[in-house]
Parts: C-alpha cells; sequence; structure tokens
C-alpha cells in the first residue's frame, strides 16, 4: 500500500503487527492441554488446534476485515466519521431479527441466518436513513437516530429474552459475539462473501473518490450518485449482517478500522479503503487472541465482540472534533406557533387528565372475563398492588420529564435527553458495578451504585463539554459515546448469563412491577425533593440556553448554575431509570409536548413537563399490564416504543420547518 | 350477597378439607414440589414454558398462570384466593407484596455453597408437613431407594465421569457443576462429574464448544431444552466428529429437564440418564 509519508506512519501500524504475532505465539505456546493418556491427547490437541484454534483465528481476521470495510465504506458513503454497524443500528436490528427468527418462527429455521440478519439489519440502517435523510444524512442526527433504533431494538430483544425465560438466554449470550469456532465452516461461509466485498469495494473506488465532494460537484461529474450510494450501503450491511449472523455482534469495529487506519498513515480514500479490513483484521484478532489469553483454562475472559464493544466509546470521543454537523438543531427549531391564552387553565386541564389516568390505573383492569372495575372492599384490597407502582411510574415520569426540561435548557438542544445524553446507560454501568460487589444487593444499594454510575456518565460529559465549550452537538455525540460504553459493560455481563444477568435484563426492560412500598415513597419524595428548587432556577433556565457569552454578559455564574441544574438533572434520571428502566424516552417527549401545546412560560412549561410525564409513564403502566394479560410488557419497552415513532415524527416535522 | 360470601367460604373450607389449603408459588422448583405431592395448587407463574421445559410433573388444567417469573401478577394471584403461598429466595423481593394476599413462607433450594438435593428433601418434608400430605415423605425416601438402586446398575458400568450439559447455541454450552441438582444426582448415582472446575450458582455459562476436548473419558449428556438449529450445526462439524466421546458412542441426549428444579426434576433426570445409558449400551 502507498505510504508516501514514510517512517513516522509506519511505526503505528509495525506496532500493531508485532503486537498480533506476538500474541498468536504466546498463544499457541501457552493453549491449555488436554489431559489424560498421551496418544488421545495428542489427537485431541491436533483437533483443538486443526478444527477450533485456527479457524477462531482465521474468523477474527475475516469478521475484522470485514467489518472494517463496511465501516470504511459507511463512513465514505454518508460522509459522516462516526457511521459504523453499530451508531447505524446494523447489528442491533440482524440481532432483533435472529432473536426473532429463531427463538418465534421456528418455520423460519430453513431460510439461512445470513438472510434474516440481512433483512434485520437493512431494516433499521433503512428506518435511520429515513429519519435522517431530509437533513441530509447530517452526521448527528444519524448518530442519534441510529442510537434510538438499537435502543428500541435491544429492547425489544431483552423482552423476548425475558418473554421465553431461560431458553433464549443463550442467544443473548451469543449475541455478545464470542469467537468459537468448532470447524472451518464459519471461515468458508464468511470468506468469499469478504472476497467479493473488497471487490466490490475495489470497483466502486473511482465513485467513491468522487462521493468525497459534496453532491453538486459529484453529479456534475456525472456519477449517478444514489445508484452508488445505494449500492455501497447495501454492500456495507451486507459485510456487517453475515459477521453477526456468523458470529454475533461485534461491537465498534468499524469505528475502530478507519480510526487506526488513518492513524497508521492512510490518508486518501483509496488507502482508507485498503488499510481499514487490515487494522480491523489486528485489532480483533488481538482482542480475541487476549481474551483467550486472559481467560481462565479454555474459557475466554470476556466475549470478544463485547471487549471490542469498550473501544466504541473511548473511539467516539476521539472522533468529536472530525464530526461537523452542517446544521446544528437548536431549541427554536420547534418553538410552537401557536399559543396558549390562560397557562394556567391548561396547567388545570393537564392536572385533571392526570387525575383521570391515575383514577382509571387505579380502578379499571381485564380480568378473566371482559373487564372490572374494582370498587368497595375489592378496591382497598387491590390498592397495596396498583398504587406503588402507579406512583413509582408517575414519579419516575415526572422526574425524567424535568429532567429533559433541564437537559434541553442547558444545552440548548432539544434532542437532549437522560436517554440520549448516556446518563441512564451510566447509572446502568453502576449497577452492574453494584452487582459484582453485592452478589445479592438490596434495592437501596441498587439505586446507590445507579446514583453513582450516572453521576460519574455525568461529570466526564462535563469535563468533555467544557472543552468544547458546551456546544450541542458535541454534548450529545459524548453522551452517545458513554452510551455505548456503559452498555458495552453492562452487556459483559449479561454475557455470563447466570443470576446477574437476570437482574440486569429485567432492569434494561424497565418493569414496574416489583415496585412496593420503598419504590413509591422514594418516587415521591425525590420528586418532591428535586423538582420544587427548579422553580426558583427559572432564571438559569431562561438566560442559559442564550450561550455561554451572553449568559456572561448578562452576569449569570454559567459553570456553577450549570453545575448544579446537572446534578439535579443526574440524580433525578439515576432513581427514575431505577424505578422504570434506561430507556422509556419520557424524558425527551415530555418537554416537547409541553412547548407544543403552546406553553410560553417558563414555569408553565415546566410543571407542564412534570405532568405530562407523570401521565405518559402512568398510562404506559397501566397499559402494560393490561394488553396481555396476565403476563405484563415491561413498562419502560412500553414508553419506548411510544417515544421513539415520537423522535422519528418530530425529526422529520424540523425538517418541514427549517 | 353475605349468605352467598358465606356459603363460598363454607364451600372453601370443605374442600380444604378434601384437597388441604389452596398454595401458590412464584418459584418452578416449589412448584413441581407441590404437584408431585397432590398440592392443591391454585397459582404459578410462567405455565406455558413450565409445561415444555419441566414437563413434569402435570400442571392440572384449572391451576392459573401468574405470569412472567420475573414480573408476576399479583392482582391475579390475588384474585386465585391461595391460603398459603410459598416463596424462594430467587423471589424474595415479592414477599412484603405477596404477604398481603396470604402468608408467606420461604423454602429455598438453591444457596450458594450448599447441596441443592439436600435442601430439596428438607424443603419437600417441610411442604409435606406443613401441608400434611404424606406423599411428601414417600417421595423423598422413593427416590432415595431408586438411586441407590440405579447406583447398583451404574457400578456395573464403565466408571467413566459424566459431563451434563445444555447446549446454548452450535459454538457455546453451560455446564452443570457438582453444587448444581443434576451434579448431585451424579454424586448420589455413584458416577463422577466431569466438570470439576468453578461454577458460578451451579452452572457455568458459557462455555466455548472446544472445551469438550478438554474432558475425552466422560459421557456426554445433552440436557435440553436447546435451540433447533444448534445441535443440528454443531454434529455436523468436524471438530464435534472427532471427539472421542462421538467416536465411541457415549453421547446421550435426554428429555428436557428444569435446570434449577427439586427433587421432581432429580427424578427425572436420574431415570432419563439410566434410561438413555443403558439403551446406548444395548445398541
Amino acid at each position: 500500500m502507498p505510504m508516501r509519508n514514510g517512517l513516522p506512519h509506519l511505526l503505528p501500524a509495525a506496532v500493531l503487527g508485532i503486537a498480533c504475532v506476538t500474541s498468536f505465539i504466546l498463544l499457541l505456546t501457552f493453549r491449555p492441554h488436554v489431559p489424560g493418556e498421551a496418544a488421545t491427547a495428542a489427537v485431541l490437541d491436533a483437533i483443538l488446534l486443526w478444527d477450533s484454534l485456527l479457524p477462531r483465528a482465521a474468523i477474527a481476521l475475516i469478521a475484522g476485515a470485514a467489518l472494517g470495510l463496511a465501516g470504511a465504506l459507511l463512513q465514505r458513503v454518508l460522509r459522516n466519521p462516526i457511521a459504523d454497524a453499530s451508531t447505524l443500528g446494523i447489528a442491533s436490528g440482524a440481532q432483533l431479527a435472529l432473536t426473532l427468527g429463531l427463538g418465534f418462527l421456528p418455520l423460519l429455521t430453513g431460510i439461512s441466518r445470513e438472510l434474516i440478519a440481512f433483512a434485520g439489519g437493512f431494516a433499521a440502517v433503512a428506518i435511520v436513513l429515513v429519519l435522517s435523510w431530509r437533513r441530509g444524512l447530517d452526521p448527528v442526527t444519524v448518530a442519534i437516530s441510529g442510537m434510538i433504533v438499537s435502543l428500541i431494538a435491544a429492547s425489544l430483544s431483552v423482552t423476548l429474552v425475558l418473554a421465553r425465560g431461560e431458553y433464549a438466554m443463550s442467544i443473548h449470550v451469543w449475541g455478545a459475539g464470542g469467537l468459537n469456532q468448532q470447524d472451518w465452516s464459519g471461515v468458508i461461509s464468511l470468506a468469499p462473501r469478504l472476497a467479493a466485498g473488497i471487490l466490490a469495494a475495489a470497483l466502486l473506488l473511482r465513485p467513491l473518490n468522487v462521493l468525497a465532494l459534496d453532491d453538486s460537484s459529484a453529479r456534475s461529474l456525472g456519477v449517478a450518485l444514489h445508484g452508488v450510494r445505494f449500492s455501497i450501503l447495501v454492500l456495507a450491511v451486507w459485510l456487517s449482517a453475515s459477521v453477526t449472523a456468523t458470529v454475533g455482534i461485534i461491537g465498534f469495529l468499524g469505528l475502530a478500522a478507519p480510526t487506526m487506519a488513518r492513524f497508521c498513515g492512510a490518508r486518501t480514500t483509496g488507502q482508507v479503503m485498503m488499510t481499514a479490513p487490515l487494522t480491523g483484521s489486528a485489532v480483533l484478532f488481538l482482542t480475541d487472541c487476549l481474551t483467550q489469553l486472559l481467560g481462565p483454562g479454555f474459557s475466554d475472559l470476556v466475549p470478544t465482540g463485547a471487549a471490542t464493544a469498550l473501544l466504541g466509546g473511548p473511539l467516539l470521543l476521539m472522533l468529536l472534533p472530525r464530526v461537523h454537523g452542517f446544521s446544528a438543531v437548536t431549541a427554536t427549531a420547534d418553538a410552537a406557533s401557536r399559543q396558549v391564552r390562560k397557562p394556567a387553565v391548561t396547567l388545570a386541564l393537564l392536572a385533571l387528565a392526570l387525575a383521570i389516568i391515575f383514577a382509571l390505573a387505579l380502578g379499571l383492569s381485564p380480568r378473566d372475563q371482559g373487564w372490572s372495575v374494582a370498587t368497595g372492599p375489592l378496591f382497598s384490597e387491590l390498592l397495596p398492588f396498583r398504587l406503588p407502582r402507579i406512583l413509582a411510574a408517575g414519579g419516575a415520569g415526572a422526574m425524567l420529564g424535568a429532567a429533559g426540561f433541564i437537559m434541553q435548557r442547558v444545552t440548548g438542544n432539544p434532542i437532549a435527553s437522560p436517554e440520549v445524553l448516556g446518563v441512564s446507560s451510566g447509572g446502568g454501568a453502576g449497577l452492574t458495578a453494584a452487582l459484582f460487589l453485592f452478589s445479592v444487593p438490596s434495592p437501596a444499594i441498587m439505586l446507590l451504585g445507579m446514583a453513582l454510575g450516572s453521576f460519574a456518565a455525568l461529570l466526564v460529559m462535563i469535563a468533555i463539554a467544557g472543552r468544547s465549550g458546551f456546544s450541542a452537538e458535541r454534548l450529545l455525540l459524548a453522551g452517545i459515546a458513554i452510551s455505548a460504553f456503559c452498555m458495552a459493560i453492562v452487556s459483559m455481563v449479561l454475557a455470563q448469563g447466570d443470576m446477574r444477568s437476570y437482574i440486569l435484563l429485567t432492569w434494561m426492560a424497565g418493569s414496574t412491577s416489583r415496585a412496593g412500598a420503598f419504590e413509591a415513597w422514594t418516587a415521591i419524595i425525590t420528586l418532591i425533593v428535586l423538582t420544587a428548587p427548579l422553580f426558583l432556577m427559572i432564571r438559569w433556565l431562561t438566560i442559559l440556553p442564550l450561550g455561554t457569552g451572553l449568559s456572561r454578559s448578562i452576569g449569570l455564574r454559567v459553570l456553577p448554575s450549570r453545575l448544579v441544574l446537572a446534578v439535579l438533572a443526574a440524580l433525578m434520571t439515576a432513581i427514575s431509570s431505577f424505578l422504570v428502566g434506561p430507556l422509556s424516552l419520557t424524558g425527551l417527549i415530555a418537554p416537547h409536548l409541553a412547548r407544543l401545546i403552546g406553553l410560553q412560560k417558563l414555569h408553565h412549561q415546566l410543571a407542564a413537563a412534570i405532568l405530562i410525564g407523570a401521565g405518559v409513564l402512568m398510562m404506559a403502566d397501566w397499559l402494560s399490564r393490561v394488553v396481555i394479560y396476565p403476563y405484563q410488557v415491561p413498562v419502560g419497552l412500553f414508553a419506548a416504543l411510544i417515544g421513539g415513532p415520537y423522535l422519528l415524527w418530530l425529526l422529520g416535522l424540523k425538517e418541514r420547518s427549517s | 350477597m353475605l349468605t352467598a360470601a358465606a356459603a363460598l367460604a363454607a364451600a372453601r373450607t370443605l374442600r380444604a378439607q378434601e384437597a388441604g389449603p389452596r398454595v401458590a408459588t412464584l418459584d418452578w422448583a416449589l412448584l413441581e414440589t407441590l404437584l408431585a405431592i397432590g398440592a392443591n395448587v391454585v397459582a404459578a407463574t410462567e405455565l406455558r414454558q413450565f409445561r415444555q421445559v419441566a414437563i413434569e410433573p402435570d400442571v392440572p388444567e384449572g391451576v392459573t398462570d401468574l405470569g412472567l417469573r420475573g414480573t408476576p401478577n399479583f392482582e391475579v394471584l390475588r384474585f386465585a384466593g391461595p391460603d398459603l403461598i410459598l416463596n424462594s429466595n430467587f423471589y424474595a423481593w415479592a414477599n412484603p407484596l405477596m404477604s398481603r394476599i396470604a402468608p408467606v413462607e420461604t423454602h429455598s433450594i438453591y444457596k450458594p455453597g450448599e447441596s441443592p438435593y439436600i435442601l430439596a428433601e428438607q424443603a419437600t418434608l417441610a411442604i409435606g408437613e406443613r401441608l400434611r400430605r404424606p406423599a411428601a415423605r414417600g417421595m423423598v425416601e422413593e427416590l432415595a431407594a431408586r438411586l441407590d438402586r440405579y447406583r447398583g446398575l451404574f457400578a456395573r458400568g464403565d466408571g467413566r465421569p459424566v459431563l451434563p450439559i445444555n447446549l446454548g447455541d452450535a459454538r457455546h454450552y453451560r455446564v452443570f457443576g457438582s453444587d448444581s441438582m443434576f451434579g448431585e444426582v451424579l454424586k448420589r448415582l455413584g458416577l463422577a462429574n466431569a466438570w470439576t472446575g468453578a461454577t458460578s450458582y451451579s452452572a457455568m455459562a458459557p462455555m466455548g464448544i472446544e472445551t469438550l476436548a478438554s474432558m475425552p473419558d466422560a459421557w456426554i449428556v445433552l440436557i435440553p431444552p436447546h435451540p433447533e438449529d444448534a445441535f443440528a450445526t454443531l454434529t455436523e462439524s468436524a471438530f464435534w466428529k472427532a471427539l472421542p466421546a462421538v467416536r465411541e458412542n457415549r453421547v446421550l441426549t435426554v428429555g428436557s429437564i428444569n435446570p434449577y428444579g427439586a427433587l421432581p426434576a432429580a427424578s427425572r433426570f436420574a431415570n432419563l440418564l439410566a434410561e438413555g445409558i443403558s439403551r446406548v449400551r444395548n445398541g
């Protein structure tokens, strides 16, 4: 490959190469040997070497190359330095399709895994691109849509796993991307695909170079732009989905490979295209050797795919300066055109609606035949089961509404929310740590772990954002990076398949059915303690979105006020994600609806966001326990299924207004 | 209204005298114990899945399904009207809520560092005493005697260790160690468990399939349920065909068993193992 810049750039490549060779030699030397009589052991050792260790090394190289190439192609075609099978939702879409296909529709077993995975991955990427199409596939929009689609797909997979009980746990284990091989069939099926992919990429090299220019100059050069883009996209999705179908999700390798390629001196499109598969191979190979070397005996330390996913977060942070969104999303973008004359009446109506939902959730439920309204002694007997979960859901919703409101004001960005900024996932990492330190932690310890996790995530966010001057887009991308990192930690524990993973799965799906007096009181007390001070901070919330310079000139101490608000938001997020899981998206929806109904004054908007958040989650909680009665859908997932389409609609709406 | 309620209560008392108190449980191990000793079970969790995975004992049609084990529906439990709820340490978080419906008694079978077989025996006897079901003692004694009988049978066998595993996919499996119910049964049958390494809570997962080669002497006992395509893909692979256990016909696929079961699961495992191994041995 052409390396015109000479020695300094060859150094990282050489280091990577030497590390790979060394670790492979170490692996061959120190690989565990089969016990027993010498003759049998020798035969078995040979089998292990030829039918397990070597195909595994080969599949690491091939899968790494395929993902590296797919990543480079996606980044080029979408002109997005953070495009990758993980950020675009391809991997989780493929996983959801496989979970569905293998677990629920046994008739599909005739169809190849590749095809199912491709369908799922392509559907996911199609949704992401449709969401961001009108915004010219702006990298920030693409990344956010990708993250939301990934979250929803992942939570649907989790729900399917939970619904099937232990049976489907294996699908999740497999989904974490262990590279174990028992013959050469994986290599045989994947290698030709990679070869075809490389060939196709080589043929598309010239149009790819043209694509590096902007659309109009590309069109004037006579390239059938959309055709080329579409075929490259299909190629990249096909490569990624094939890898997912063969070995599971290998997180963020498509992001790592081109970055490493550039680090090793690749500059032009051609160079990156040639170097990315090589670095992808090297990174996956090295990770796989290390997890085998460090694991006890024959076992791996962690699934390889989960280990590479740990790279995702830091890499995204590193790439932040390279991302230029060309249409910055601002808080005014969705300001409502209509105004409410009497905000007090509107708020009263919202409160009334909340009361009606509350009464409905408390009284009405299906029975064996038809519906029944609980009255009298029956009502008071059911109260202890219904009231805590309704209060927990409502309190969590209210806090998410307030947290989302703060985050949107502080960042000046309407898409900011606890879920998008990675604060919820930080709580997940904290919960994981608590589960490791205490085998059976009490709810209070789990809550503490989550609060600390959310804090840590938020502190990292503040540090990063502080350096980039709290630019709205940087903040969102940093949030996605932190989310990715925390979820990688969570999925490593999920892959253990023990009781801890069951607790984590339950948390991820977000269920209020366990809520008792502790959860209800936690929700109510923290809601009052944490939201009441907000109404005294309206001035900060008014000024902060105007930007750092203006805020300072008005005499606001920007950093302390942001910190106080951020700490409040982090606490509210941690507590509500403890109660309803990390993915409800209520923190996104509630403040939006508060603006959309036409409230102008900030304290009215805040109050409305709180009321709406509470109402949305109470409603979701009620629906979650009646739709497949007596089985229950996790409420967090249910709310995410409402929030996801809303985001879709919102992104479309912004397009029309701008 | 009052008379109707009184009549209902009277009918309930009458039935209670025949069939014993109405019991409900969230835990599958307790469920199978209750069913096996003929208790009057009115509600339990995930019955559809239970019928597929545990298979025995039969769940009568009248038992109410409480939903998923992780998210049981307490209102349905309340409507089922149990007199007594049995719970295990797995679902201890539900005790405060359930104790509003009926008294809750805890019988745990899986505790870190303790033998699930001994705990299952204790739980069975305690539940039998509590519900006045003499069948409980009968079951404990009969199973112990049967395991002894099988022990004699296996003593005439090849003396090889047994590796009880459950396939996750074609490349991963989980292994049941000495502290699992299957491991305990093997011990009582005089068979060695081929897996001597660490386990986390009785099963170790996921193990790479290549580790099967590190136990060349063992009988491989596959315990379903496993994914449809995993078994087919695995058995076609060169690695699988080269394994000593496969070449020497020491692989056994038994019926589906609840891996976190109590004595009925232990009994089912022992029966299937004895039957399977003698079937393989006799060609």
